[in-house]
């Protein structure tokens, strides 16, 4: 641990020099594919370290690559970038990279100190940051919705300014409806013909229609895995749940996510069915806190049976309509619009997989999934099942008090174990 | 219908839609003692204006509200007010982020579902004709810069009691472009079988807020209109509103006007500060070149009622300091200033009637009835410190409930400043509670600090969770000498980042309560990398600030 701790004390000291901490980013990564990513714990199924690996490796892909790459939030729609071999940059997934390396406050402060509000979601303030030092080499173009999280489009606005590189705003109804639909294929098709004359190349519809199918078959492990996960044991990280938000989201279509949700839905099988407490967790996990990690990562007694993000969409895809399909992806996503979508959404999840317990995470800054935390707690409750919210911070660990979280956290285990 | 009033909150709400069903709008605006209610059916990390119109509708004030998709917050104002029996009508309508002929249309189709779902609530069909008279009319007048200091408002919702103060201190609002700020749509010339759409179009182009997705107009005509107009601009924003801390730092690069950064909660709590901030700003605007002193047997005096000490100076008609004092403010201000001012009377051996010109400054400057004129604190350091050292570019302030910053020209005249936002944090007050949780006097405290031997960090910036984090470290048994240190550098860490909004420059000087502690100092000086200046007696430079505008006073 002191290692990585000594590694992240070197980026941030050389805050000032961006290609010296490209650099030290780009070992990192290499050293974290190469040689971290196999000295995992003999409990870690093997799927989770096959993801653990591709997750490095689409990470390291468009940061080696900038003239090919884009940045992308999490919810845009990056099997277009899939389709024309563009590597997404995927923008709250790099801000947790900076954590695991141990130098998210460095940035966080950084993009304080330009005058970004502080109240702003982390994984926000630390990609800003890292924007803002040169950190990040420069990609050809970005693209971000609108939907769910406010933050996105006043990042990708600041820091596409400063690169001074095109920026593709999908702007996502709040509502599903024919006309809604059309206003967001619309959208993608010009969207589609900005990326060609920045990339010179065309994108080849069979291919689109292909990274869909690929994504339709790629759910159907997720929903078998599913199944499985009713009743099967299935030992877990917080690191793994915020992984695969990597191939729930960015990276389905590609073919190294179709073959971790096969690998995944064939390995849970062999494992036993095992008296547990399971808890489903709702929002963000914060992988690097201490007692969280020390309760649930690959833990015989209490078991995370997955993260409601991983699950906000399951719908099959019309693959022979692409644009069609993704704009219905977005627009029917289960966190765009009301709350009560989202509460209908996680309570199906919930009443297949029948947890003991719920636990909710507020995330600082974002309003989004706190807001409704009180109308959450009601609808979980009503199901009578015990419900914890922990507020923290996904990455920045100054934001998270290690001691309210202990004790919340181990009164509510008292209850399940009760 | 036509009693109760439709509330909105947004300037994008198509108000002359709701009243051509014969109702009157009310744009929400309210002023919350607190936020207990709301808390209780949201989270209290949300939206400050957002939770403040939640308290209202849980009070019962507003039944029919009619809210625009504006953010994450106002989403979830939606979701919590949709189970709220003393709502009778709430309706949200989705407002594109962008304004081609698409984003036209698709609004144009929200406000006709809008109507349809007005007319089946009220029962009275859309009157057309009463809603073309009412685009016909004229209701916004536009504000013209008049002589004086002229003031636009930008940023985030600004409540009418901002607005207030700032006209009450003089100024002239020339504009307000918040997102709450006045609906200024030209609506004249509408007619035909389309006219919700032309309305939609004339809606979604006005001058854009921060949600939507092209918002280069917000920046295009700063320099074409904006610049001409006003000699100063307030920007503000609202706790948890995140949107426009990325519109300040564009603005702050595209305007070399003076502007001012105000972040309140909107609550009824931090009024003082706010005022004290946008009087210094106006005052800045004002200010004259000081008149030359012809008179050398004037005595002249200067009052700084803190939140902690009251502070006194007396000044000779040669700017010599004939005395001064400094007394704990006690619960009125009025007392603490007499006693402060009798003591450097007797010091001086003067009596009342020799001092020609009292002016008071600090946080109880309005309290003080027997000062001649009030001058904020900002103003007053200022002058104070430029007249101790006039190579001093950049004072940092930190007393007892305030931190600022302050940015002063080769003249000693303020160019720029910040204050932290209502909250203790890195203030005299935090030391106060930390020098108790850890059973020190403020003195030891403040030579403690270089027995540490081990690096620890503090990483709560809040006083109530710094406290705790303390507390914790003195259970784990660690050196009260280490604790103190990292408490330090913590309040360092602060102060830097205040710093950084308005950006370095030497030299700096330091005053107020806390400039006393000289391991404060010695972290800060570690952060920026400069030597700080501090004064003989850091706590009376704005008192010998407001006495040195005292003598100007008499002169001009």
């Amino acid at each position: 641990m002191d290692m990585v701790k000594a590694y992240g004390n070197f980026i941030k000291k050389s805050a000032e020099n961006p290609k010296t901490a490209q650099k030290l980013i780009n070992l990192g990564l290499a050293i974290a594919y190469h040689w971290l990513s196999r000295r995992h714990d003999k409990k870690m199924p093997k799927s989770f370290k096959y993801l653990n690996r591709i997750c490095i490796k689409f990470m390291h892909q468009p940061l080696k690559n900038p003239n090919n790459s884009a940045w992308v939030n999490l919810f845009a729609p990056a099997e277009i970038l899939h389709a024309m071999d563009i590597y997404p940059l995927f923008i709250e997934a790099f801000a947790s990279f900076l954590c695991g390396f141990e130098c998210e406050d460095e940035y966080i402060d950084r993009a304080e100190r330009a005058g970004i509000a502080e109240t702003l979601c982390s994984y926000h303030k630390a990609f800003l940051g890292a924007g803002i030092t040169g950190l990040l080499p420069k990609p050809k173009f970005a693209v971000t919705t609108s939907m769910i999280c406010d933050a996105n489009i006043g990042t990708f606005r600041h820091l596409t300014d400063m690169y001074d590189i095109p920026c593709y705003v999908i702007d996502i109804p709040n509502y599903y409806s024919p006309d809604a639909e059309e206003y967001v294929v619309d959208q993608l098709k010009e969207m589609v013909c900005i990326i060609e004359d920045i990339m010179g190349r065309k994108l080849d519809e069979a291919r689109l229609k292909k990274v869909l199918m690929t994504e339709n078959q790629t759910r159907t492990f997720l929903k078998k895995y599913m199944d499985s996960l009713e009743y099967k044991y299935f030992p877990t990280t917080l690191t793994m749940e915020m992984f695969m938000l990597f191939a729930s989201h960015t990276f389905m279509g590609r073919q190294e996510t179709y073959r971790f949700y096969q690998m995944l839905y064939r390995e849970i099988d062999s494992y036993p069915q095992k008296q547990v407490k399971r808890i489903f967790w709702i929002h963000l996990l914060p992988y690097y806190q201490t007692t969280l990690k020390k309760y649930f990562n690959l833990n015989d007694k209490y078991q995370i049976l997955g993260c409601d993000l991983n699950f906000d969409f399951l719908d099959n895809m019309d693959y022979n309509n692409p644009y069609k399909a993704l704009a219905e992806k977005m627009i029917k996503n289960q966190y765009n619009g009301e709350y009560q979508r989202r509460i209908e959404g996680i309570t199906k999840i919930i009443k297949k997989l029948k947890p003991d317990g719920v636990i909710n995470f507020c995330h600082w800054g974002c309003k989004q999934s706190s807001g409704g935390v009180i109308l959450l707690r009601k609808a979980i409750k009503d199901m009578g099942i015990p419900f914890l919210s922990l507020d923290g911070d996904g990455i920045d660990k100054r934001n998270s008090h290690d001691g309210q979280i202990k004790t919340r956290l181990e009164a509510f285990l008292e209850i399940l174990d009760g | 219908m036509g009693d109760v009033m439709v509330g909105y909150v947004c300037k994008y709400t198509p108000i002359h839609i709701i009243e051509s069903f014969g109702e009157k709008v009310h744009k929400i605006d309210p002023l919350p003692a607190n936020f207990d209610n709301a808390d209780c059916c949201t989270h209290n990390n949300m939206c400050s204006y957002v939770k403040a119109v939640l308290e209202e509708c849980l009070a019962g004030k507003i039944q029919r509200i009619v809210l625009m998709n504006c953010c994450d917050s106002v989403r979830r104002l939606y979701d919590v007010l949709k189970l709220q029996p003393t709502i009778e009508f709430l309706y949200m309508l989705d407002l594109p982020r962008k304004a081609d002929e698409k984003g036209c249309i698709m609004l144009a189709k929200e406000l006709n579902a809008f109507i349809k779902e007005y007319e089946k609530f009220s029962g009275i069909n859309f009157n057309k004709e009463r809603f073309v008279e009412l685009l016909h009319e004229q209701r916004n007048s536009r504000q013209y810069a008049k002589a004086g200091v002229n003031i636009g408002i930008m940023g985030a919702r600004c409540e009418s009691s901002i607005t207030e103060i700032i006209q009450n201190a003089g100024a002239n609002i020339v504009f307000n472009l918040a997102c709450n700020g006045d609906n200024v749509i030209e609506t004249n010339g509408f007619n035909g079988e389309d006219i919700i759409y032309q309305y939609a179009k004339t809606l979604l182009n006005q001058y854009p807020c921060m949600r939507m997705a092209d918002t280069t107009k917000r920046y295009a005509v700063l320099k074409k209109d904006i610049e001409k107009s006003i000699s100063g601009l307030i920007f503000h924003t609202v706790k948890f509103c995140d949107m426009y801390s990325f519109d300040y730092t564009k603005i702050k690069e595209n305007l070399s006007l003076p502007v001012l950064k105000l972040e309140t909660d909107y609550s009824l709590q931090s009024e003082g500060q706010i005022r004290t901030r946008i009087e210094a700003f106006i005052e800045a605007l004002k200010t004259k070149k000081p008149p030359r002193l012809t008179s050398n047997s004037a005595y002249v005096c200067g009052i700084d009622s803190g939140s902690l000490s009251t502070n006194v100076v007396i000044l000779d008609g040669q700017r010599n300091i004939l005395a001064y004092s400094i007394v704990p403010t006690g619960a009125k201000t009025v007392d603490s200033a007499t006693e402060a001012f009798e003591n450097a009377l007797a010091r001086a051996n003067l009596t009342r009637s020799d001092i020609s010109y009292i002016v008071s400054t600090g946080y109880g400057r309005i309290g003080i009835p027997f000062s001649d004129k009030r001058v904020t604190e900002i103003t007053c350091h200022g002058r104070g410190a430029h007249f101790l050292n006039n190579s001093v570019r950049t004072i940092i302030d930190i007393g007892g409930q305030d931190s600022k910053i302050i940015r002063i020209n080769n003249k000693g005249d303020v160019v720029d400043f910040v204050m932290n936002d209502k909250c203790s944090a890195g203030t005299g007050r935090f030391l106060e509670v930390m020098a108790k949780t850890l059973g020190l006097s403020l003195e030891d405290m403040s030579k403690e600090a270089a027995n540490s031997k081990e690096e620890l960090t503090i990483t709560s910036m809040c006083t109530v969770f710094a406290e705790s984090e303390v507390i914790s470290l003195i259970a784990k048994n660690k050196d009260k000498a280490d604790i103190i240190k990292g408490l330090n550098k913590s309040i360092a860490g602060r102060t830097l980042s205040l710093l950084e909004r308005i950006g370095r420059k030497k030299h700096y000087m330091m005053t107020g309560g806390v400039a006393k502690n000289s391991g404060v100092v010695q972290a800060l000086e570690e952060k920026i990398g400069e030597k700080i200046f501090v004064p003989e007696e850091p706590q009376i430079i704005g008192a010998l600030g407001a006495a040195l505008i005292a003598l100007e006073n008499i002169k001009s």
